[in-house]
């Protein structure tokens, strides 16, 4: 910045010295209270509510039940990432050999899973897997069985469910990776004699396994405290650590054993947190991050063509990415149909189930309730996250990392841990009856969203503009108003969709954090589609996913405009 | 290493590579190579080499034309089946594996016994020099280094057609030199036909049996290094390699001339051809002096000795430039008035 070099160093008035910290602390206080407080109250449970004991983690270990629970939980979580991994690779690889708008497409494949509400897809896989359901019957139609396949209420129905919405975690870094691949270096390879399946096993995957490892990493972490996939595809052989902490709560009343096996799972996922963070970085978090060399072209086809192997590559992608978009495609046109039993294609269009949908005062009241929690926890995240966003870059550099681990821990965090932590220390205090709490609980898993993007814009802001603006003599709300704010604005939209998102789709929370009359639309199709699903169900399936597509359309839109 | 030759002869026939439906990258190519020579494309940036070279190796389809190896039309044969030891520009080492390791990858492909590896490999990296250097992974090695591991990883298959794209392009220099003249040697010792792709006119002098100059996507003039530099086929080939005057000649022909053949001042009486021209400037280079000159208009470059006394004129003078009917380089395609 050449405007700035004439001037005189500007004295700081001694506000702006901590103005920093003024940024950051609301989100701290917030964080501490309905985070920290409610989750260490629960930790500390485990050691019992009066003396100190051990007796609960021992029985953990010691009843063969909750052993075999947590064996449960490690061998689905296992599985779960190893299929993730084998299922990524050819999607990646399609990913990296198509044209850019075949590749944008599959972007979008492979993020949707990841952007819808997991009710829809837990609803929209049951109706496809089900015994009589799409699946079946096709399989059926055309004689390959006779009998219908238990694809779900069982192993194959969590392994389903879950990998198809974690897959995106190791997609998108495995993309990477095969883009930073050296296409001379496959081809040295092919030219020394190498078929497709030596250059995959001897070069490619050794080359992008940094790539796979980290994706597989997160979603090990994800799947170990996941609860409503287990819960909704599972039998009760697969049931995970979350659903034996929430029967305790809700059921046993046993709260001091929800305790210690909320510190068994906090302690798996933090110790994995802590791994990742020390290999890979707490971006490649957030970016998915490439390979490394970088010298030659990017991997890509060339003129040749595919080969055999490039050839059954393709073919197995373009069968995940199927995988990945069939639940979508299949329960929205559901939705649109007439016939009480759900039927796909539907015999007719007709908008018969989105008229009982809003002509039913339960299904307006949980939608009307969700909406307004959504409201209220995206401003308050928007207004939390922006301001520590441009806080944290306004003090000591050996603060920044601290708080910005601390910050992103309730992403970390399994959600059953804060609910019940958060139920603990609400019930007494009336806020489970009202929308409040569980706005504040979604305000802590939105916060760090908006925190994050925002921050992703601040890197592209210098601040010498700021330096520049001040010295010219504008007052800092001047400054921010004309030059911070429409630099950052596209961080804050992004925010605040995944900000909504986040509160829109929350299951878990609302399960802990309201009763019959504050239920939000999420929860009351839980509950429906626990006992049975009926087409209003799938009609809010559809109204849901209109909603985040939507969503999703105007954030690509309103962030396509900027530079 | 075999002391027999490896080298295949290389026919290419009427290959044309046309990418996006409008560059034409390879424009019609004919060329012959003949077994364990070693024939260097010369060409600017762009002018298709490394389309060429890819095509021999099978990394890009061409749309029309063969290439033949020994007489066989290799269009459908995979990449993986056509013995052909390719070094790549950035060298494409695999970064996960020692130096032996990347040696010995083509070996192993091919099914060889493990002693057999063995015994081929440690030739191979005596053979480039890197004996001591086989437990190392390509980063722990020095530029030229890794250079040299990517022509023993290329050589030890004993291909039957040795590609090579802008091997040298990443060193400096005096490396380029050094590794220029073991290029050479090695090349006398295993003479298998080789492919080299440079655009570095000096280098392909130096090192070619052949040069196949190129421009546009065509081969403009195949021939020996002495052929292109002395009878070159046109003004772009003698502009291209070495430096060219060009003079048009009393009876309006346009010649080639090079500047260590015109002579100028005392020496130029002498010459059968004259042509009166002003003197420009004197440059005094160690060995001689390179001398500017313009006559009819256009300015002429003339190398002299260092004690000529064209030097001691001042510039601006009237001088006479002349050359021996023997060194005028004629063009067949050169237009007349
Ligand atoms: N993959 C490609 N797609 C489109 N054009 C290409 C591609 N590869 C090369 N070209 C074009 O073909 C021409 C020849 O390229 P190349 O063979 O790389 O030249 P050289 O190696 O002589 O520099 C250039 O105009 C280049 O831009
Ligand atoms: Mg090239």
């Amino acid at each position: 910045m050449t405007i700035t070099d004439g001037l005189r160093p500007l004295p700081r008035p001694s506000w702006r010295r901590h103005a920093g910290w003024i940024g950051i602390a609301p989100l701290a206080v917030l964080l501490v209270i309905a985070f920290a407080i409610p989750v260490g109250s629960l930790l500390r449970l485990s050691f019992g509510e009066g003396d100190f004991t051990l007796e609960h983690f021992a029985r953990i270990v010691t009843v063969p039940l909750y052993r075999s629970v947590l064996l449960t939980t490690l061998t689905i979580s296992a599985t779960t990432t190893l299929l993730c991994v084998v299922m990524s690779y050819p999607v990646a690889y399609l990913m990296a050999t198509v044209g850019p708008r075949m590749r944008a497409l599959l972007i979008v494949v492979v993020l949707l899973p990841f952007w819808t509400s997991s009710l829809v897809r837990t609803t929209a896989w049951i109706v496809i897997l089900q015994g009589n359901g799409i699946l079946n019957r096709l399989l059926m139609g055309v004689g390959l069985t006779s009998e219908p396949v238990a694809f779900v209420y069982n192993l194959s129905g969590v392994l389903i469910g879950m990998t198809h919405v974690l897959m995106p975690f190791v997609v998108l870094p495995l993309y990477a990776a095969l883009r930073g691949l050296d296409l001379s270096t496959v081809q040295a390879a092919e030219g020394l004699g190498a078929g497709p399946t030596t250059v995959f096993f001897r070069i490619v995957v050794p080359l992008t396994a940094p790539g796979a490892v980290a994706g597989a990493t997160i979603v090990f972490m994800n799947a170990l405290g996941f609860y409503i996939t287990p819960a909704l595809m599972g039998g009760p052989a697969q049931t995970m650590i979350s659903q034996m902490i929430a029967d305790n709560v809700g059921r046993q009343l046993d709260w001091s054993f929800a305790a210690a096996l909320s510190t068994v799972l906090l302690g798996a996922t933090l110790v994995l947190f802590v791994l990742f963070q020390r290999v890979f970085g707490l971006d490649r978090l957030f970016s998915g991050g490439g390979g490394g060399s970088k010298s030659g072209e990017p991997f890509r086809l060339t003129s040749r063509g595919r080969t055999a192997g490039g050839l059954f590559g393709a073919v197995m992608g373009l069968a995940v990415a199927v995988f990945l978009i069939a639940p979508i495609l299949v329960v929205f046109p559901m939705s649109l149909g007439s016939s009480p039993f759900l039927a796909f294609p539907p015999s007719d269009l007709s908008l018969r189930w989105y008229v009982s949908f809003f002509e039913n005062s339960k299904w307006v009241g949980a939608l009307t309730r969700s909406l307004q929690v959504a409201a209220v926890t995206v401003a308050g995240a928007v207004v939390l996250g922006t301001a520590a966003a441009i806080g944290l870059d306004r003090i000591g550099q050996h603060w920044r990392r601290t708080i910005e681990t601390a910050f992103v821990l309730p992403m970390i965090v399994p959600v059953i841990i804060l609910a019940v932590g958060l139920y603990y220390l609400f019930a007494p205090v009336g806020l489970v009856a009202s929308i409040w709490g569980l706005a504040i609980g979604h305000t802590v898993l939105a916060a760090p969203y908006v925190f994050i993007t925002v921050r992703a814009a601040l890197k592209g802001f210098d601040p010498n503009l700021e330096l520049a603006a001040l010295g010219l003599g504008a007052p800092w709300h001047t400054m921010a108003r004309r030059i911070l704010v429409p630099v950052i604005l596209p961080g804050i939209l992004a925010g605040s969709v995944f900000a909504f998102i986040t509160s829109f789709d929350d299951v878990i929370l609302a399960l802990f954090l309201t009763n019959i009359r504050t239920r939000t639309l999420p929860k009351l199709m839980y509950e429906g589609v626990a006992h049975e699903i009926d087409p209003t169900i799938i009609a809010a399936a559809g109204l849901i996913i209109l909603v985040t597509v939507a969503l999703l359309a105007l954030d690509l839109v309103l962030t396509r405009k900027r530079p | 290493m075999s002391p027999t030759p490896l080298g295949k002869p290389v026919a290419v026939r009427g290959l044309r590579k046309i990418y996006g439906g409008v560059v034409a990258a390879l424009d019609g190519i004919d060329l012959d190579i003949a077994p364990g020579s070693f024939c260097t494309l010369l060409g600017a940036s762009g002018s298709g080499k490394t389309t060429l070279l890819k095509a021999l190796a099978g990394f890009e389809t061409a749309d029309e034309g063969a290439i033949l190896v020994d007489g066989r039309d290799i269009g459908q044969v995979p990449v993986a089946k056509r013995n052909i030891g390719m070094v790549f520009q950035n060298y494409a080492l695999f970064p996960h594996l020692t130096v032996r390791r990347n040696v010995a990858f083509g070996l192993e492909m091919r099914g060889i016994g493990r002693a057999e590896i063995s015994r081929r490999v440690d030739a191979a990296l005596a053979l480039v020099g890197l004996d001591a250097h086989g437990d190392r992974l390509p980063r722990e090695l020095s530029g030229g280094q890794q250079q040299r591991v990517a022509l023993a990883r290329a050589l030890v298959i004993e291909p039957d057609i040795l590609l090579m794209d802008e091997p040298l392009g990443a060193l400096d220099k005096n490396l380029r030199q050094a590794i220029q003249i073991q290029l050479r040697d090695l090349h006398r010792r295993i003479a298998a036909t080789t492919v080299y792709v440079t655009h570095d006119q000096e280098e392909a002098l130096f090192l070619s049996d052949t040069i196949a100059l190129m421009d546009r996507g065509r081969v403009v003039q195949v021939g020996s290094p002495e052929d292109l530099y002395f009878r070159p086929a046109n003004r772009f080939v003698a502009a291209f390699l070495g430096e060219c005057n060009f003079v048009r000649v009393p009876d309006g022909e346009e010649i080639g001339l090079r500047p260590e053949k015109t002579l100028i001042g005392a020496r130029a009486e002498a010459a059968e051809i004259r042509l009166d021209g002003i003197l420009g400037s004197a440059v005094f280079t160690g060995t001689g002096y390179r001398v500017t000159a313009t006559v009819a208009g256009r300015e002429l470059t003339a190398l002299t000795a260092n004690d000529d006394p064209v030097a001691g004129l001042a510039p601006g003078s009237a001088v006479v430039v002349g050359f021996h009917p023997a060194h005028a380089m004629r063009f067949a395609d050169a237009a007349r008035p």
